[in-house]
């Protein structure tokens, strides 16, 4: 069974997780600095989230996270299960095996995403923290 | 204890012997193929090693459909997709039904480049990155006259943007020829300068995999063994082109290593000798050569067993030494084999300028091959590995 049975909730969890970095003062900066847009498609279920770190963001914030179809342009494509999506943000992915293995697949320059890797590291224990605010520790032993 | 996950794949058939290219046509029929586009370069034209390897065809039922000869040193968006007027198009209009590079890595990854438009469509840009390339494309045989880049065994291609002053890499299981043929009489040509620093480029592919932390038993046992092959048999090809003994070893070895580094990948010597290639022109055997004793000396304390097996391969005695003496060991061996070939020993000596050090590091930091390092790298101690190596 998948970890998250709608877009929606991909969206409340995953998104809204990414989403409550962006005005982060350790992290928001460094992702901003990269300059990039990566957009997230996700399968089972299907769904899509965009961050761009390219174009202004909103006051305070250091980037957009745009949910389902968005009109930007993204330079990298990432395409994987919402399911690895999920164990990714728990620290429990290693991307170039992932990547390797096809559970990942990156579409554009591989290289910003890894060059994010180290910056986007103190997330992974976020992440956990993230869902038990919102009432979903159970799905932390899904990882 | 064994990684939690490996994956090994080479799907390349590879046909090694002396004078091997003299049976081309026999081994391409293997492949069901008819029409054989050639991608190659006017230096290989002019030595006729292009015509000693398509003399291999006669008698076979594969004919030659086109000859594409102007691949340059670095392979290009703009050469793979247009060529002297759209080369993907040439081929097909050509009715070629397989593609055959002859020469270094800058050939074979045009050809490999080429192969995704000829097969796929679109741009090649389309295509960039890992996994985008989901079904196989058309046979691809590689027929390489330097022993270095291991690229007619890998599933990688990587082919500069000129625009935007960028290396893309493209990674697919679906990139790797069909068929390699290792024939050492096609590397006797090659200058001494240019076989010890695409030797290096091999030994460096070899020592990289081996301490990577996408090491796996199988690549181990490739990388260890071209480790002992090229340690004793680079002087001699270098010094003695002419050995043909030692050019089909080295030539071996160098196959052997790509089919390591194409799993277990490689690390910060890589992700440095780019950034010097990227921003400097410096070539990336002699890049390599220099910087590979200091990353060596970088990630001695991440894998101090396997630097001493490293020195144990390149011949040494390391009976009584403990692991961390052993690999340093293993450094000097390699910095000797570097000096006995006559190669630069430091970036100062490679056209880098000293100013040039701190954005090579930013360079480094962010280059895919950093990532499977075996000690995790900050942008500091890159820097100090540079300072080292100027």
């Amino acid at each position: 069974m998948a970890v998250f049975q709608s877009d929606v909730e991909v969206y409340d969890y995953i998104g809204e997780f990414i989403s409550s970095v962006k005005d982060d003062p350790a992290i928001g900066p460094k992702i901003r600095q990269a300059g990039i847009i990566i957009r997230f498609v996700y399968r089972e279920p299907q769904s899509q989230i965009t961050i761009d770190a390219r174009n202004p963001a909103p006051e305070g914030h250091f980037y957009t996270v745009y949910y389902g179809d968005s009109a930007v342009e993204p330079d990298l494509v990432m395409s994987m299960s919402a399911d690895t999506a999920h164990s990714f943000w728990l620290g429990k992915v290693n991307l170039m095996a992932a990547l390797t293995r096809g559970q990942i697949v990156a579409k554009g320059p591989v290289a910003t995403a890894l060059k994010l890797l180290p910056v986007i590291q103190p997330t992974y224990a976020m992440y956990p923290k993230f869902l038990k605010e919102h009432g979903r520790e159970e799905l932390v032993k899904f990882g | 204890m064994l990684p939690e996950y490996f994956e090994f794949f080479v799907p390349a058939r590879i046909a090694a012997g002396r004078g091997m290219s003299g049976s081309l046509g026999p081994e391409m029929e293997k492949l069901g193929v008819r029409r054989a586009f050639v991608v190659t370069d006017q230096v290989l034209m002019q030595l006729g090693l292009v015509q000693k390897v398509l003399d291999g065809l006669a008698g076979s039922a594969v004919e030659v459909a086109g000859i594409f000869d102007e691949v340059r040193p670095n392979s290009e968006v703009g050469l793979v997709e247009k060529g002297p007027g759209d080369l993907p198009e040439l081929a097909r209009v050509a009715g070629a039904d397989v593609l055959v590079a002859i020469g270094g890595g800058s050939n074979i990854d045009t050809a490999k480049g080429m192969n995704i438009i000829l097969s796929e469509g679109g741009h090649l840009l389309d295509y960039e990155g890992f996994g985008v390339i989901t079904r196989p494309l058309k046979p691809l045989v590689a027929i390489p006259t330097t022993a270095g880049t291991g690229s007619e065994v890998t599933q990688f291609a990587v082919i500069k943007h000129e625009a935007i002053h960028t290396k893309l890499s493209f990674s697919s299981p679906y990139l790797a020829p069909n068929l390699a043929i290792l024939d050492p009489e096609l590397t006797v040509n090659l200058p001494p300068k240019l076989t010890a620093s695409t030797g290096m480029d091999a030994l460096t592919h070899a020592v990289e995999t081996y301490v990577s932390t996408s090491w796996n038993p199988i690549a181990d046992g490739l990388a260890l063994e071209a480790i002992r092959i090229i340690g004793a048999n680079l002087v001699e090809a270098t010094t003695n082109g002419g050995n043909l003994e030692a050019r089909y070893q080295m030539l071996v070895a160098s196959t052997m290593a790509g089919m390591a580094f194409s799993s277990g990948m490689v690390g910060c010597v890589h992700a440095m000798a780019h950034a010097a290639g990227g921003l400097f022109d410096v070539p990336h055997g002699i890049a390599n050569s220099i910087l590979l004793p200091y990353g060596m000396e970088y990630n001695l304390e991440a894998r101090p067993e396997k630097f001493r097996e490293i020195a144990r391969a390149l011949g040494n005695d390391v009976e009584d030494q403990d692991p961390k003496a052993g690999g340093w060991t293993a450094i000097e061996a390699v910095f000797d084999l570097a000096e006995r070939c006559g190669l630069p020993r430091a970036l100062s000596e490679a056209g880098v300028p000293e100013e040039g050090l701190p954005t090579m590091a930013e360079a480094a930091m962010v280059d895919g091959a950093i990532f499977t390092n075996p000690r995790p790298a900050e942008y500091d101690e890159i820097l100090a590995v540079l300072k080292k190596a100027y």
